[in-house]
């Protein structure tokens, strides 16, 4: 991902995305000033045509916003964006079996399975357990050309292999973090042997989910582009299970109140690996190909994913 | 040191590395040796004949200078080679420690007659070297080694115990780390690692019996034994830095998470080509570690040819990879077709019943779970 848009995205994300905008959000009201600002700087076409930038570096600003739980929907509204190629008509994002992330604020919804460009819809509010807006569409009325969404799937369970990658590496540093400040017993919980296990296997899976994210995003335009989406989708899924548990036994009763700012991320964790396809999914699809190719294949394909 | 972020920058292999794995496929299908148990556990399967047609081919110690009788090739070829024939369940024992460790340590700390010496046989396959680091009562606590080396004309007597010697009773030489000085306030210094010739006087290799019903691994008794001054590798009094120095070389190459693949391989095999969604996700889960696994000990591998370090990094593929080949068996024997007929199946069963037995080994072998933790605790800042 391009350097200066990755720092960009860094500094305008860490700037705003504090826990009053989170909690704000959470609570149904979109943020407003973020998304101007995110938009007036041009971010919103990140990955569209003519914007100088690709579907690489539309991922890699995922990464970056869910390091900081950013309460958009920009996978959605940024693929929309792409899929659209007319951002000046409003806020878009994508309906996925009907239900779209800030389906409430939007003004442009794309339904992911048929392509079909909906506006003047109505709603019905929900969310996932990390408080993000899932909501219902209702109604509405279609334009008569529609986009092509073959492998918007794929892009879509990528997105949230993405955001997880980030979500993770902040988990990381706040469970570090804390264990470090934290004194019981006379010394920091960090000096406690137990405690260092527990962070060294939490960075072992985050370090993991950062691996098989890259390796995905790396494959954009690989003819194993699947595999790898489904690769990445399982081995990131579990190991934001792993890694939220540790996190929150590291962070004791503290990480359990709404107080503490790391529900933001494990929350999220929690909801992002089950949206667009739990591991089993993807697991299921990446077996069944496995197993048609035969045994004698596996080790090829394995390592021709990667060339 | 404060948390720095990981570092696992993604590496592609490049083509000429990607070139050799053709060549190697075809060279493990003529060479397997008949009625062989294919077996991805680099201490199993010890075929002097393999070994010796694989040096033939310029594939070990392929990273080494021609004047050692090296190719001079990259690491990532290297990487290739031994990748393939670990998943192809090649007999590598033999040569697989003189090729991964001691080979690079005499490259890296030994004298010029020492690699003259050793290294073109190393790379031919005809010499064979193993590690005598453990004793009976050091383990993880590897600087607490008591075996010592008195100095006297000409060169040092040794006297002490190795245990844990894998493939002591066949190979040559072993590289043994002992200690020269009485250990004083710094408990690192005074340890030494010499050359010892596992056939010579005052060397008693015993082997020790495993759960698995092997004997690969022995204990090794000096009584008196020899050790010309010439076979000190470096400098005297700095073993220490010597034996932690090849770490990022142990910790992150292939064989840290592919010790089950042979088994993964049998159970598709079982599977079928149209197994049921639960049999399917299996396989995609382990596809997904394996996957994972692979580009992180890829991009440790880049890190190397850079000429970097990373013993945090390296240690975060071993933790992470043999926990996933303790996994695999554990996973499998409760799937539909490993109950139903796959297990009856003798390849399958003969694959499961080595790995599970062979598995406690995983994740004690160059250094336990529990010493890799604390390494990657203190690259995290912690320690």
């Amino acid at each position: 991902m391009d350097r200066l848009l990755a720092d960009t995205a860094e500094r305008m994300f860490r700037d705003r995305c504090d826990k009053p905008l989170l909690d704000a959000a959470e609570r149904g009201a979109f943020p407003e000033s973020l998304w101007s600002v995110f938009s007036e700087a041009g971010l919103h076409l990140v990955g569209s045509d003519g914007s100088g930038t690709d579907l690489a570096d539309l991922f890699g600003l995922l990464q970056v916003a869910g390091r900081h739980a950013v309460p958009l929907a920009l996978p959605e509204t940024l693929l929309a964006n792409r899929l659209l190629g007319d951002a000046g008509a409003g806020l878009a994002t994508i309906a996925t079996d009907g239900v779209a992330p800030w389906g409430r604020r939007a003004d442009i919804v794309v339904r992911a399975e048929t392509g079909a460009v909906v506006t003047g819809f109505g709603h019905a509010p929900a969310a996932n357990l990390a408080g993000e807006p899932r909501d219902r569409i209702v109604g509405g009325s279609e334009r008569a050309a529609r986009v092509e969404v073959a492998g918007l799937e794929e892009l879509l369970a990528l997105s949230r292999v993405a955001l997880m990658s980030g979500a993770l590496s902040r988990v990381l540093e706040l469970a570090i973090g804390y264990a470090t400040e934290r004194r019981q017993f006379g010394r920091p919980l960090s000096k406690f042997q137990a405690i260092q296990h527990n962070l060294a296997v939490l960075a072992g899976e985050t370090a993991a989910a950062q691996r098989a994210a890259d390796g995905a995003i790396g494959a954009l335009h690989s003819d194993r582009f699947l595999d790898q989406v489904a690769a990445a989708k399982s081995r990131v899924g579990e190991a934001a299970g792993v890694a939220a548990e540790i996190a929150h036994q590291v962070h004791g009763a503290m990480g359990f109140t709404h107080e503490h700012t790391l529900h933001h991320f494990t929350r999220r964790l929690w909801a992002w690996r089950d949206e667009h396809g739990a591991e089993s999914v993807w697991q299921a699809r990446l077996g069944a190909r496995i197993a048609g190719g035969g045994a004698d294949a596996l080790w090829e394909f394995i390592t021709s994913a990667d060339r | 040191m404060t948390f720095q972020g990981l570092a696992f920058d993604p590496v592609r292999l490049p083509e000429a590395a990607e070139r050799l794995r053709g060549e190697v496929r075809a060279f493990v299908a003529e060479h397997m040796p008949a009625n062989y148990l294919p077996n991805s556990d680099f201490n199993e399967g010890h075929s002097p004949e393999f070994t010796r047609a694989l040096g033939q081919r310029g594939w070990i110690g392929m990273t080494w200078p021609a004047q050692y009788g090296g190719a001079e090739r990259s690491f990532f070829e290297r990487y290739v080679v031994t990748e393939e024939l670990l998943a192809a369940g090649a007999p590598v024992s033999a040569h697989w420690i003189a090729d991964r460790q001691s080979g690079p340590l005499l490259l890296r700390y030994g004298s010029e007659a020492q690699r003259a010496r050793f290294l073109p046989g190393i790379a031919r396959g005809e010499t064979f070297f193993s590690i005598g680091m453990s004793e009976p009562d050091s383990g993880s606590d590897l600087a607490s080694v008591s075996t010592r080396a008195e100095a006297v004309q000409g060169g040092w007597v040794v006297n002490g115990t190795k245990v844990w010697t894998t493939d002591a009773h066949r190979n040559h030489y072993m590289v043994t780390l002992v200690r020269t000085q009485p250990p004083g306030d710094n408990r690192h210094a005074g340890l030494s690692q010499l050359v010892v010739d596992l056939q010579g006087e005052g060397v008693t290799v015993r082997p020790i019996r495993n759960i698995a019903g092997g004997e690969d691994f022995n204990e090794v008794v000096f009584e008196d034994c020899f050790v010309a001054e010439e076979d000190v590798i470096g400098t005297p009094g700095n073993g220490w830095e010597q034996v932690t120095s090849e770490l990022s070389y142990e910790r992150s190459g292939p064989e840290r998470f592919l010790s089950a693949f042979r088994l993964f391989v049998e159970f598709v095999r079982a599977a079928g080509p149209d197994p049921d969604r639960a049999t399917a996700a299996l396989i995609g889960r382990l596809a997904s570690h394996v996957m994972t696994l692979r580009k992180m000990s890829v991009s440790v591998a880049g890190m190397l040819q850079e000429g970097k370090s990373p013993a945090v990094e390296a240690a975060l593929v071993k933790q992470l990879g043999n926990d996933f080949e303790k996994l695999v068996p554990e996973l499998l024997r409760l799937a539909p077709p490993a109950v139903a007929a796959g297990l009856a199946a003798s390849a399958l069963r003969r694959s499961f019943e080595q790995t599970l037995l062979h598995s406690p080994s995983f994740t004690i072998r160059g250094g336990t779970r529990e010493i890799l933790r604390g390494v990657i605790a203190r690259g995290l800042g912690l320690r």
